[in-house]
């Protein structure tokens, strides 16, 4: 017995020497990996054991509850570097340069209001002009501007951000160069956006340029060149930079990083808080985003009060509040519960047998019970087709007002419509010619694989009801999950294969400064027929050449009845062509939050003027929210 | 053989097992033919509908034969519903937020409480400190207790074809009764249905015979290739033992799950059908079985019968199957039942992990475990559509190494009690 | 004691063999796999980039970096050495950080979490067993049906319905994590509470999955030893029962610890399912959002540490077994 007791405390003290070692082991060879592998990594290296050491600016290691807003649904990972420039920093919360850029620790120029579809002064003081030729745009910054080192953000911060975008690529630079010529600082406080022109000595497209200054960030010059010198001009370093040392303008900076969470303090001397921006600093002193495996998890997190902003999919979000009587809401009192933003699409491969045909697609579409859809894989968070018909526009009232509802109606679909499908069919002469229930093109049966990727669930849900209508109609459709990694390069290049992707799921654009214009763009917009590494749209290769015309020239009009009769035309071309059609509506940011310790966040008919959108109180204007908040007494 | 059958049932433990296992699989024989319902259909426009018998409410107004019942408790039972204690508590609470002083509020009694909220209660009125959540709580209490009172019929009207106008079809009157037999439509959902508004029992029992099918064939294929490899290895021995138990040993120390995540990976959600699956289970289990038959072949090999046969110059394979498979049998069938369970366990994880068979062609037990998981049915208290998954998958297990236990005692006479 | 180094030096190399072998299937396998990862961290860029010359730029820049345009055995040769000197590579899912930073912070959590709870499982189970066998009756009609049906529970069942019960329902642990989710690392009290109380559900759910499985294993081997002719001696001259019972315990805990050294590979397998359910910041977690995220170093990484793991403790297991066990010692003599 004794012995045996001996055995058992030599494989207890082997277990810990064994963890002991495999720490002792990994510690030293993660130092010694930059002298051993090749230049990219091992630059990447030694910041990272520098953020493994996971340092903590002040003192305090408890985030009292009382001071502090936690988020999830944005970080699903551990956040890799504080790198504007770098596009893969897997850092949600600080770095999001998009139609509504997230600018909690960065700022941009304006802001963008998806409720209203205006932008707002940010680092900018007033609104920005176009000069009367539309070749360049001027704005005024905001004097009171600062870094969080305490100099001023001058114009040719702005300037050399642009240049610094260009010079190494970036996304952003690769994204703009085409429409943006130049950015130059006037005096220190007047910026001038260059506009590439177009034959007729105008900006070719206005609505991206001036996209530009509410989507990406202003960095400063002289950080830049800091990081230009470490870096030595390798664009690969520039922008792999782990940028530890970055300087901000926003009312956030790193407080704290490792695989479980990351946590943003409050810069007390924001320059926000001057009364010519807010007035005020923003009520939480941290934003903490918990990393959460999965969804479960988070609904977890959201109903035992340890999460106060959820952006992420809840399913049955009503049961936490109807059922569980938690003190959760989400921006509508009722279902969608959220403003649906953007269009989760089925296209169709039209090179496969009958695909062709516009009366098959039609007829599928019409087929689709769009109801169950969102009733099962939505969980009710979308608009039904009933409630907002079918168009390019999503279900915000400004875009709805961008067509003419009535010069469509004719040409809709509620979905569901088995016997309006079969009479499309057998009218197109798409009949059972065999017997064997399916119909046939030429003797030979139509049958279509639907796809979307494997364990993106709503969709899946979406793609089984999609499927599930093509018996209906006599078309067979089975389904398929290939892994994302093998999706994503199918159908982003032309062409596409003759099996397996017939009709397939992607996204588009949400609510933004360009919108509608640049989803109906992503959805039907010839440029994007037919390339490769296509990662914009439009990826069942559509080319209609009264589409493109309407497409180009949107941008430049600048009669609103003009511009409406273009959407409506769009409209109609969607409607009646059918190259993909929409599943459903979906929400430009899931927005549910608990008020357990934090209230006053932004709600239908919460009385803001303007009205702060809900998008985590992170994105474009939702920002605004911060200011508004109050503890719960 | 017949005799050791008999003793086989005489033991108890495998009596248990194998009634448990029976009785599942007469379920998964029989259930499909009472409920013939295809088992992927999606029925419910909605998710997770809790379990219970749904009457449809259309049939229900149009029952051919109305029943008039005067229950005394029907109308406190209709308000109990809507109007719990929870509820009253929150009235007051609300009263007395905008100055009812206490003492003019009785909970108890509903109509002077329902008159003091229609006077008090105001949406458009901020009250300092009522979080949102709250207030929108109180918005849909307003809306429910509307017409609680109310001892008047409903109106059932329709449009007229030719004006649009509604005009009144019918009245539903408060006694109304109708017998749940005469309805037409009504749907028992003893399970209630999953994310997909699929019902969730004749999924289960689909569910059940695809697993078991899955641990049918990853057992015999584990047990094949475990039989022939440990026969080859025990019998003929030399250089080819050293070589298969070269392999197996590797085999052993390498985690199997490991090899079944990199393996399933590998292959790609697009080939792995339940039967891809089943495949890659038994070709990366099947070493436990080569080692016991090995170990039990080695102590056979020399054994009298198996000499006496070598000399009588009969060849390897019929001594094989003459003199050495019989003996070994009762292990190998021991073995089967263990793989089949410990298959239905591998693809359940498989399936948390995202790695099962891909989900639209038929319903396992895993993938419906994942998918109750992926829409977080454990965390919205939606038990059946995860617990009886789990509950079925323990039960076949436990039912089939009940049985491998029992075996083993009849087997090994030394277990017995 | 030259006849144990023989047997010593036996078993490193079969170490050191399995370890190969385990390397090579570890890089081979994910790389079968049809698809391009570097397409999918080029996907993630692609929001908000408008113009495809750019994307495409990007693309083979990135192509160039994880060497994917390499051919395969290149790919090989690079990793062998990479690997040799601690390097992982670059994760794909998290570009650019290195695949051993995010191992690092895992792998201690999972080996405290894991080794520990099938230890503890392993003993008890053990010791219930031998109680089974020696009472039978009653404690014998409870505890082995009752562990026959906890053992075949999966793991992730059993770590379901104590999440569930426990954290769930009645609140009294948390759901989720390593540590409370308004702490960050450090070695006060605080956070040293947190951690325990964020150990037990995992831990138990491990740990009961163990009991019932070696329950059942111990019970047979004491009931073969109960029956052995020793005991009946013993009985004969009257020794007291818990002393035989002391005997029959150290013998039958032999073939245990083999059994342990060949289940602790499937237990790790079972384990690791049950972390995700927690949410427990170890290597089941690690590996499903690298399964999730198409990011094959990753994978083959944390795949070659818990064989690596496996191996080891297998390993450490024989070489105690090797020091105990007195038919080994005997051969050794010879």
């Amino acid at each position: 017995m004794k012995r045996l007791m001996f055995v058992l405390t030599i494989i207890v003290v082997f277990t810990l020497a064994l963890s002991a070692c495999a720490t002792a082991t990994e510690a030293p060879a993660a130092t010694e990996a930059p002298a051993a592998t090749e230049a990219p990594v091992a630059t990447e290296a030694p910041a990272a054991s520098g953020e493994a050491a996971a340092e903590v600016v002040a003192g305090d290691t408890v985030l009292p509850r009382e001071e502090t807003l936690y988020f999830n649904g944005q970080q699903w990972s551990a956040v890799v570097c504080w790198n504007p420039y770098s596009s893969n920093c897997n850092n949600a919360m600080a770095i999001a340069q998009q139609d509504n850029a997230r600018t909690i620790m960065f700022e941009t120029p304006y802001m963008y209001n998806m409720m209203d579809g205006k932008v707002y002064p940010l680092l900018a003081d007033g609104p920005y002009a176009w000069d009367e030729g539309m070749t360049k745009i001027t704005f005024k910054l905001n004097a009171a501007a600062k870094w969080s080192d305490g100099s001023a953000v001058t114009a040719d911060d702005v300037a050399y951000t642009w240049a610094s975008h260009v010079k190494y690529n970036t996304g952003t630079g690769a994204a703009n160069i085409l429409y943006v010529a130049d950015i130059v600082a006037v005096d220190p406080q007047t910026v001038e956006v260059q506009a590439v022109l177009g034959d007729d000595g105008k900006s070719i497209n206005p609505l991206l340029v001036q996209a530009y200054l509410s989507s990406n960030y202003v960095m400063q010059k002289a950080w830049t060149e800091a990081l230009e010198a470490r870096a030595a001009g390798d664009a690969a370093a520039f922008m792999a930079d782990v940028a530890e040392d970055v300087v901000y303008s926003g009312p956030y900076g790193k407080f704290f990083s490792d695989d479980t969470k990351v946590v943003y303090i409050r810069n007390d001397a924001y320059w926000g808080q001057d009364a010519s921006m807010w007035g005020k600093l923003p009520a939480p002193k941290y934003l903490a985003h918990i990393i959460y495996k999965d969804n479960a998890a988070g609904t977890t997190a959201l109903a035992a009060g340890e999460v106060d902003v959820s952006q992420q999919f809840n399913s049955n979000v009503q049961d936490l509040w109807l059922e569980q009587g938690l003190p959760i809401s989400t921006y509508l009192p009722e279902a969608p519960y959220g403003i649906g933003a953007s269009l989760p699409t089925a296209f169709f491969n039209t090179a496969s047998l009958g695909l062709d045909n516009v009366a098959v697609r039609k007829a599928i579409a019409m087929a689709v019970d769009y109801d169950t859809i969102i009733a099962n894989a939505m969980t009710n968070q979308s608009a039904t087709f009933t409630q907002v018909p079918r168009s390019l526009m999503n279900p915000t009232p400004g875009e709805q007002a961008a067509y003419d509802k009535a010069a469509v109606a004719d040409l809709q679909w509620a979905g569901n419509d088995i016997d309006g499908a079969i009479a499309l069919l057998d009218e197109a002469g798409v009949v059972d010619t065999d017997g064997d229930g399916f119909r046939d093109i030429d003797g030979k049966k139509l049958s279509y694989v639907a796809t979307c990727p494997n364990g993106w669930s709503d969709w899946q849900a979406a793609i089984e009801v999609v499927a599930a209508a093509g018996a209906k109609i006599g078309i067979e459709i089975t389904t398929q999950y290939p892994e994302w990694g093998v999706y994503q390069t199918v159908v982003t290049n032309s062409p596409l294969p003759a099996e397996g992707y017939d009709i397939f799921m992607m996204w588009s654009d949400g609510a933004g400064p360009t919108q509608p214009w640049g989803r109906i763009r992503k959805l039907l917009s010839g440029e994007f027929a037919g390339t490769t590494n296509n990662w914009n749209g439009n990826w069942s290769g559509f080319d209609n050449a009264d589409a493109n015309a309407l497409i180009d020239a949107i941008p430049t009009m600048t009669d609103a009845a003009e511009i409406k009769a273009a959407y409506t035309e769009l409209v109609k071309i969607y409607l009646t062509e059918v190259p993909s059609f929409t599943l459903m509506y979906r929400p430009q940011a899931f927005h549910t939050v608990n008020e357990s310790v934090w209230t006053n966040f932004p709600h239908e008919g919460d009385g803001t003027d303007p009205a702060v959108p809900p998008l985590n109180l992170t994105d474009g204007y939702s920002v605004a929210g911060l200011y508004n908040l109050t503890l719960v007494k | 053989m017949k005799h050791t059958l008999q003793q086989v049932f005489r033991s108890s433990k495998f009596v248990t097992g194998f009634c448990i296992f029976a009785a599942i699989l007469m379920v998964v024989i029989f259930y499909p033919l009472f409920v013939p319902n295809p088992p992927l259909e999606i029925i419910a426009q909605g998710s997770f509908f809790p379990p219970g018998t749904y009457v449809s409410t259309y049939d229900t107004v149009f029952s051919s034969k109305a029943y008039t019942l005067n229950l005394t408790d029907a109308a406190t039972k209709r308000i109990a519903a809507k109007l719990g204690d929870q509820e009253r508590n929150d009235i007051k609470e609300y009263l007395m937020l905008v100055g009812v002083p206490e003492d003019q509020i009785d909970s108890t009694n509903t109509i002077l409480l329902l008159d003091l909220w229609e006077k008090n209660y105001d949406p458009t009125k901020k009250i300092s400190g009522m979080i949102f959540s709250k207030v929108r709580y109180f918005e849909r209490l307003n809306k429910s207790l509307d017409g609680l009172l109310s001892e008047e019929g409903l109106i059932l009207a329709s449009p007229n074809i030719d004006t649009g106008t509604l005009e009144q079809v019918g009245i539903i009157n408060l006694s109304d009764y109708v017998n749940i037999k005469e309805v037409a439509s009504v749907r028992t959902l003893p399970l209630g249905t999953d994310n997909f508004g699929r019902d969730v029992l004749t999924q289960l029992v689909k569910a059940t015979s695809v697993s078991l099918m899955i641990g049918l064939i990853a057992g015999l294929i584990a047990t094949f290739i475990g039989l022939v490899l440990g026969l080859l290895s025990g019998y003929v021995g030399g250089m080819l033992d050293d070589i298969i138990m070269f392999i197996t040993n590797l085999f052993t120390v390498i985690p199997s799950f490991v090899l079944l995540i990199l393996i399933s990976y590998s292959v790609g959600q697009e080939h792995r059908g339940a039967v891809m699956v089943a495949a890659v289970i038994g070709f990366t289990s099947w070493v436990w079985t080569t080692r016991a038959v090995r170990s039990q072949v080695i102590s056979l090999r020399n054994r009298d019968h198996v000499n006496l046969s070598k000399l009588s110059g009969h060849s390897i394979g019929y001594i094989i199957t003459h003199d050495i498979l019989p003996y070994i049998a009762s292990y190998v069938v021991m073995a089967l039942i263990l793989q089949i369970s410990s298959a239905i366990l591998a693809e359940a994880s498989l399936s948390i992990l995202g790695l099962g068979p891909k989900t639209s062609e038929v319903p396992t037990l895993g993938l419906m475990m994942n998918w109750a998981m992926i829409y977080q049915a454990q965390i919205l208290g939606k038990w059946w559509a995860y617990f009886p998954v789990l509950l079925v998958i323990a039960m076949i297990t436990f039912s089939m190494n009940l049985m491998n236990t029992g075996l083993d005692q009849v087997f090994n006479p030394a277990l017995r009690d | 004691m030259k006849g144990y180094r023989r047997y010593f030096l036996n078993k490193l190399l079969w170490l050191l063999v399995t370890a190969l072998f385990a390397f090579i299937l570890n890089f081979t396998l994910p790389r079968l796999m049809p698809g391009d990862p570097v397409a999918a961290i080029v996907a993630r860029l692609a929001q908000g980039m408008s113009n495809s010359t750019g994307m495409k730029a990007v693309y083979e820049q990135y192509a160039e970096q994880f060497g994917t345009n390499k051919p395969m055995i290149t790919q090989f040769v690079l990793y062998v050495s990479n690997v040799f000197q601690g390097n992982f590579g670059a994760s794909f899912s998290q570009f650019p950080r290195p695949v051993i930073d995010i191992l690092k912070s895992s792998v201690l959590w999972t080996v405290s979490l894991q080794f520990p709870a099938i230890i503890v499982g392993w003993i008890i189970g053990n010791i219930l067993g031998v109680l089974a066998a020696y009472i039978r009756k009653g404690f014998d009609k409870i505890v082995m049906p009752v562990s026959l049906f906890i053992s075949n529970l999966p793991a992730f069942g059993m770590a379901v319905i104590l999440l569930v019960i426990f954290a769930v329902d009645l609140k009294w642990f948390p759901t989720s994590g390593g540590y409370g989710f308004d702490l960050i690392p450090d070695f006060s009290w605080r956070f040293i509470w947190s951690v325990i109380v964020h150990y037990q559900l995992p831990f138990w759910s491990i740990v009961l999955i163990a009991i019932g499985g070696q329950a059942i294993g111990m019970r047979s081997m004491s009931i073969y030893e109960l029956n052995a002719d020793y005991v009946k001696y013993a009985r004969f001259l009257g020794i007291k029962d818990y002393k035989i019972v002391g005997y029959v315990f150290r013998n039958a805990m032999l073939p245990q610890i083999t059994g342990l050294a060949l289940a602790i590979g499937t237990m790790v397998g079972g384990a690791l399912v049950a972390e995700i359910i927690f949410s427990y910041p170890g290597l089941g977690t690690t590996l499903l959002s690298a399964i999730q995220g198409q990011d094959y170093p990753l994978i083959s990484a944390v795949t070659l540490i818990i064989t690596v793991m496996v191996l080891l403790a297998n390993f450490a297991i024989e070489i105690i077994y090797g020091l105990i066990d007195p038919r080994i010692k005997a051969a050794q003599t010879d």
